[in-house]
């Protein structure tokens, strides 16, 4: 019997010791959460504003911290196409980047309040173009809608002329027949709008003249 | 007697099934001209969203001919195009012509 005994004496020591070392962890653990929360919540309280205006912005960042599209363009931009393509609601939120009454961020505002200033090339060589300052008037084919003023100036602050001329619009009055519903399908201003910039959804952003006062 | 209450089931039985489908139409020359055809508005799938006094009569007067509906009101926040309405992210915006349109003229 004293065999068996001597092993129980081991086996409740062992025990003993394996439930004080199991409360002190317990104990550690605790006292660690209890440390930490505070810790945590420290930085969360400010919100972060982010400035659209400042190149190190986080805004400007992809997700590996570092600053998005400096990548090589000699390589495919896949990496830097998927990061663009994601939603980023959280930046969206933080920023104040001017929105139209749809929520959607107003391109257009942004550049002309100075918020973003975008190089006019990727080439250092290339000559800047001033804008053309040029307004179209589209006649609109119902009756009752009001005519198109397509501004040349705000479109050749970023886009050269052969973007769009002559391949999607011939550069001559009256040349191009329009729909509304070949634009919808993607075609003459749909090549953009829609998918770059600025969406259908607000009609009277570009039917804003009454018909008749154009003549 | 029984005729009487005949018409009045009848009468009964139209306004519970609501006067479906209208067909807009009256500018056709315009809507020619845009490569649109005529609206064949769907009733019976807006009765399933709304209350009869969400678009009657604020909106749309209840009453054949007696809304003057146009692209451009619609565009200007009215009928079709009110603000909570087809000129908000609750519904599908107005650009979409082929929803409501009949015969829309395919891009070439």
């Amino acid at each position: 019997m004293t065999a068996p005994f001597k092993h129980r004496f081991y086996l409740k020591a062992f025990l003993l010791m394996f439930f004080a070392a199991c409360l002190w962890y317990a104990a550690d653990a605790i006292s660690a959460e209890e440390k930490a929360p505070p810790a945590q919540q420290a930085p969360g309280k400010a919100t972060p504003i982010l400035d659209p205006g400042d190149p190190s912005s986080i805004l400007y960042l992809d997700t590996s911290g570092k600053l998005a599209g400096t990548g090589d363009s000699t390589k495919p931009p896949s990496q830097y196409y998927k990061i663009g393509m994601g939603w980023h609601p959280q930046a969206l939120t933080d920023t104040r980047l001017p929105r139209d009454k749809y929520g959607l961020i107003d391109w257009a505002k942004l550049v002309k309040s100075n918020m973003v200033k975008p190089r006019w090339s990727l080439d250092p060589n290339d000559e800047e173009m001033p804008p053309l300052d040029l307004d179209i008037i589209i006649t609109a084919k119902s009756d009752f809608v009001n005519d198109v003023r397509y501004p040349h100036w705000i479109h050749t602050w970023w886009l050269k002329c052969e973007v769009c001329h002559p391949k999607i619009f011939v550069p001559a009055k009256g040349q191009n027949k329009m729909f509304m519903t070949e634009i919808a399908q993607g075609q003459w201003c749909g090549r953009c709008h829609g998918k770059v910039s600025f969406p259908l959804t607000d009609c009277n952003r570009c039917h804003t003249v009454p018909k008749g006062a154009s003549k | 007697m029984a005729v009487l209450l005949f018409l009045f089931l009848q009468a009964h039985a139209i306004y519970a099934a609501g006067p479906g489908d209208i067909r807009l139409d009256d500018k056709i020359e315009s809507l020619k001209k845009a490569g649109v055809g005529p609206v064949i508005y769907p009733h019976a799938a807006h009765e399933k969203l709304y209350k009869c006094a969400d678009c009657h009569p604020k909106i749309f007067k209840d009453k054949h001919g007696a809304n003057d509906i146009s692209m451009k009101r619609n565009m200007d926040g009215q009928f079709c195009g009110s603000p909570n309405c087809h000129n908000s992210p609750k519904a599908f915006p107005l650009y979409n012509c082929a929803r409501c349109h009949t015969n829309v003229r395919a891009a070439r």
